[in-house]
């Protein structure tokens, strides 16, 4: 099946699961006129800390379950891939279950259960009938708080995960923001790729995964939301019966100052990761971006959308709709808790790569040049406001939302409030934040192509630091 | 009958009837379809326009034109001109989107529900009186080559699957990728696009799914306002080629710089809606849905010969084929891999399945059935689906009640008689250094 064009607003959130409800914004809503309202929901804290969301949604009778900790890539260290693979350890087993029979069980009866580590942040999603919960919540329970991390299991994944490793770089696609954050951030945690490196998979052991589970798998700490097809007050004692004798066994993990060890890119840089069979170049155009806390995190898309968030957006009509240069061109903000990058992606053709190039840097300064009119400001507000409901529609999204709230540190206040700070946005607001936000110079870029073809122009953008794409690592 | 409760509706659980009565339907008097289903959840609403036109109704020279049509759909009309459909739908909040496959192409409309009016205008516009820009379709045929050119470099499926699916079929336009054949991409003419849009794109060939934030009554007045003028033409020529039945095993091997084998096999089976088909849907179920299921446990957690592995059975008008896809582990050879998929295929055969993998698969497309009625999109889609697949999108509701029964002795009679070397292609998927072993 083809289709016109992949789904923006997916391929912003796309690069890390756990943080999707960190880089969109969303709300649930109300059919009332006009009224954004996120559905009431009840949030309380256990006595060990851990804390519960749980939100009523009884259009199907379906549970809809995130729990969300700390054990993000960030700490992985030297062990390259330890908190991906202590995430999915999870599932290896527990004090009362294998792992064939929570896969067994969770499969008859057509739920679901992942578990998965992002940058800064791991999650256990799971989804189940309303009718089958009493099967679903005792095996939900020991993945949380008794995982064994089964060695046989274990080394079965590592030597999976290191071959599937070396598959990903057949697709240029699948890594290149692995590339690039490393490029841009260094050494620094930002740069860790979520699901490591085979270096650092090879020299992870199972006790590692022991080790970081008991520190980053901590009742305070986590959260859990639960939403669905349910009683509130049922559930709270479900939740609380569940989870309440969840106890640490560690110290728990502690995060270093991320704010600092980030580098300082005043000069541009070239990644040029040559791929001698490579049929297109795929690259993409960065530099620093924003927190996810940044107060000004709601205009700042407003004026993405207009550079490079929506199908008419300005990437994308100049590569794409008028010189077909691409099948899409895209921006966007992937914010982390203290810091975050911005960056254009896109794709072409291996003759076609300096064009392209080119015309993304005139499209980006032509933001500062120009800058934004009233009628694509309006039109950019409607869009973004039309676009919201949908991305919090289902107990799934709601879940999700809700475990992100607790992490970074937002509530209600600032779902409910989205059209307001929209509706507020003015030609001179969105210019300022141009000005005040948007890069000018300083480009970190990364070129994944044929380098015998594309590798002598390389340099007239700054320097250029070569690699192959079957060397190590990123 | 079994009665599966349907959806919970205002904490009601609904029979299939029921369920099916929350859609209504009308149709225009140039023939063209309508299902309205009032869903007030979220203030915004979609429209999903699906016609009868894929890459089966294309001929050798044209290949990828259905999905290449799709794209310049966008490109301007009569009164919205090229670039204005994105323009005036973005600026109304809307966005868009569209989907080609071999048999159907689907036009899908994301908008607050306040925009409906503006949605029926701009689809009104172009069904009706699509108009083709020379230089919009240079511009698009540059997307469109640029679409082919990512598939091939990021997807090792698409790569094989294009050169198995040809060796597969002979005969039926199944046998080319819906984007074409890139020789094709580069060649399509004005007039092809034109002829194109004369045959397929009349109204009495398209059904138009409505869900969401919206009201039945003013549904119809706007489909009535502006999709009944547009005039009903004479029905396309049906796909009359008949694939021939496969007379022995068929095998090939391409290869592209990958870091281990990748593995394909194709079965012929009958169309979607066919007597086997439900018993073919649970058997691709319990071969590879989930990590219990017989090929994962075998290949890639016990054998640990592959790091993926999924069967795919597309759903098709004509006869069609039952893919299984795996690749390899590092240091397993495609033989090794080709061996391990068929000892699991023929344990099948041979022994069957069991009662409990016969009623976990069940189980699990019962909670698809709940799990793509979620979302105002996955409703319109799953509506129109089984309009079109099924000829009556109630089959949607009665599908549950549908694989009730299929039994372990139906999945058993499939394998055995679809899953046999004669009836198979195997394509394998290998490094350029391995040529010439």
């Amino acid at each position: 099946m083809m289709t016109r064009q992949s789904n923006v607003s997916t391929r912003a959130a796309g690069a890390a699961w756990v943080l999707a409800g960190a880089v969109c914004l969303a709300w649930s809503v109300t059919a009332e006129a006009g009224e954004f309202k996120l559905p009431d929901y009840e949030k309380f804290t256990l006595d060990n800390g851990l804390t519960v969301y749980l939100m009523e949604q009884h259009e199907v009778p379906m549970i809809y379950v995130s729990v969300l900790t700390p054990g993000g890539a960030i700490h992985d260290g030297t062990l390259s891939g330890l908190a991906f693979l202590t995430a999915e350890g999870l599932l290896f087993g527990t004090r009362n279950y294998t792992k064939a029979q929570i896969e067994e069980e969770m499969d008859f009866l057509g739920a679901t259960l992942e578990a998965r580590a992002g940058l800064e942040t791991a999650g256990i999603k799971a989804s189940f009938a309303v009718k089958d919960q009493d099967q679903v919540f005792p095996i939900l329970k020991e993945v949380i708080t008794a995982p064994t991390f089964d060695a046989q299991e274990f080394e079965k994944r590592k030597k999976r995960l290191l071959v599937e490793l070396a598959q990903a770089k057949e697709s240029p696609k699948q890594v290149i923001r692995n590339y690039y954050y490393r490029f841009l951030f260094g050494s620094h945690p930002y740069g860790n790729p979520v699901q490591g490196t085979p270096q650092g998979v090879e020299s992870v052991q199972v006790q590692d995964l022991e080790a970081f589970y008991a520190a980053a798998y901590q009742p305070a700490g986590s959260a859990i939301a639960v939403v669905g097809d349910f009683d509130t007050e049922t559930m709270r004692q479900v939740v609380t019966d569940l989870l309440g004798d969840w106890k640490a066994s560690a110290d728990p993990i502690k995060t270093p100052d991320l704010t600092r060890g980030i580098p300082r890119h005043r000069k541009s840089r070239v990644l040029l990761v040559d791929k001698d069979d490579a049929l297109e170049t795929t690259f993409i155009i960065g530099a620093r971006g924003i927190a996810r806390n940044n107060p000004d995190y709601i205009p700042l898309q407003v004026v993405n959308t207009i550079l490079g968030g929506r199908f008419t957006s300005w990437l994308n009509s100049e590569l794409r709709i008028k010189r077909g240069l691409t099948y899409g061109a895209y921006s966007g903000f992937v914010t982390n808790r203290v810091a975050g990058a911005f960056l254009v992606s896109s794709f072409t053709r291996t003759k076609t790569t300096y064009e392209a190039i080119d015309l993304a840097l005139e499209v980006l300064d032509r933001l500062h040049t120009q800058g934004i009119d009233a009628e694509t400001l309006e039109s950019a507000k409607n869009y973004i406001k039309g676009q919201y409901p949908p991305r919090y529609e289902t107990p799934g999204q709601l879940a999700g939302l809700l475990t992100s709230m607790f992490f970074y540190g937002y509530d209600e206040s600032f779902i409910n409030g989205f059209q307001e700070t929209v509706d507020g946005m003015t030609v001179e607001k969105a210019n300022a934040i141009i000005k005040k936000y948007f890069p000018k110079k300083g480009w970190q870029f990364v070129l994944i192509g044929k380098a015998s073809e594309i590798g002598s122009r390389a340099g007239k953008y700054g320097k250029v630091i070569r690699k192959t794409i079957t060397d190590e690592g990123y | 009958m079994f009665a599966v409760p349907w959806l919970l509706m205002a904490g009601t659980l609904l029979s299939p009837q029921q369920a099916a009565d929350e859609v209504q339907t009308f149709t225009l008097e140039n023939d063209m379809k309508v299902l309205v289903m009032e869903d007030h959840s979220i203030p915004n609403a979609v429209t999903y326009f699906f016609w009868k036109v894929g890459s089966r109704n294309e001929v050798p020279g044209i290949t990828g034109l259905s999905h290449f049509f799709e794209h310049m759909m966008f490109n301007g009309a009569k009164k919205y001109g090229p670039k204005e459909f994105d323009r005036v739908m973005e600026a109304a909040g809307g966005a868009n989107n569209a989907y080609t496959s071999k048999d159907v192409t689907v036009y899908t409309d994301f908008f607050p529900s306040s925009a409906l009016e503006t949605i029926f205008d701009l689809e009104a516009d172009r069904i009706g009186h699509l108009a083709f820009d020379e230089e919009m379709i240079e511009s698009e045929r540059g997307v469109v080559h640029s679409e082919y050119t990512t598939g091939m470099e990021n997807s090792n499926f698409r790569f094989l699957d294009t050169y198995l699916t040809a060796v597969a079929m002979i005969a039926h336009p199944y046998r080319w990728p819906v984007i074409g054949w890139e020789s094709d991409i580069l060649s399509w003419k004005k007039s092809d696009l034109e002829s194109y849009f004369a045959t397929y794109y009349a109204p009495n060939n398209g059904v138009l799914v409505v869900v969401g934030d919206v009201e039945l009554e003013e549904v119809k007045r706007l489909a009535k306002a502006y999709l009944e003028p547009i005039p009903a033409h004479e029905p396309p020529r049906e796909v009359h080629t008949v694939e021939p039945e496969q007379k022995g095993e068929k095998r090939l091997v391409v290869h592209k710089q990958v870091t281990s084998p990748n593995v394909m096999m194709a079965y012929h089976v009958p169309e979607t809606g066919s007597e086997d088909y439900y018993p073919l849907v649970i058997l691709d179920s319990i071969l590879s849905e989930g990590n219990s299921s017989r090929l994962y446990q075998a290949l890639v957690d016990e054998g640990q010969q592959a790091t993926m592995v999924f069967t795919y059975l597309p759903r098709a008008f004509d006869p069609t084929l039952f893919y299984f896809y795996a690749v390899c582990s590092h240091g397993v050879s495609a033989e090794e891999l080709e061996q391990g998929m068929l000892q699991v295929v023929d344990r099948i055969v041979e022994e069957g399945v069991t009662e409990r993998e016969l009623q976990k698969a069940k189980n699990m497309r019962l909670m698809e059935l709940y799990r793509n009625m979620e979302t105002l999109k996955d409703k319109a889609n799953s509506l129109g689906t089984y309009e079109l697949f099924f000829g009556d999108y109630r089959k949607l509701f009665e599908a549950p009640a549908a694989f009730e029964q299929v039994t372990a002795a139906d999945v058993q009679r499939v394998a055995a008689k679809y899953l046999t070397a004669n009836n198979r292609t195997v394509g394998y998927l290998l490094p350029p250094e391995e040529e010439g072993e």
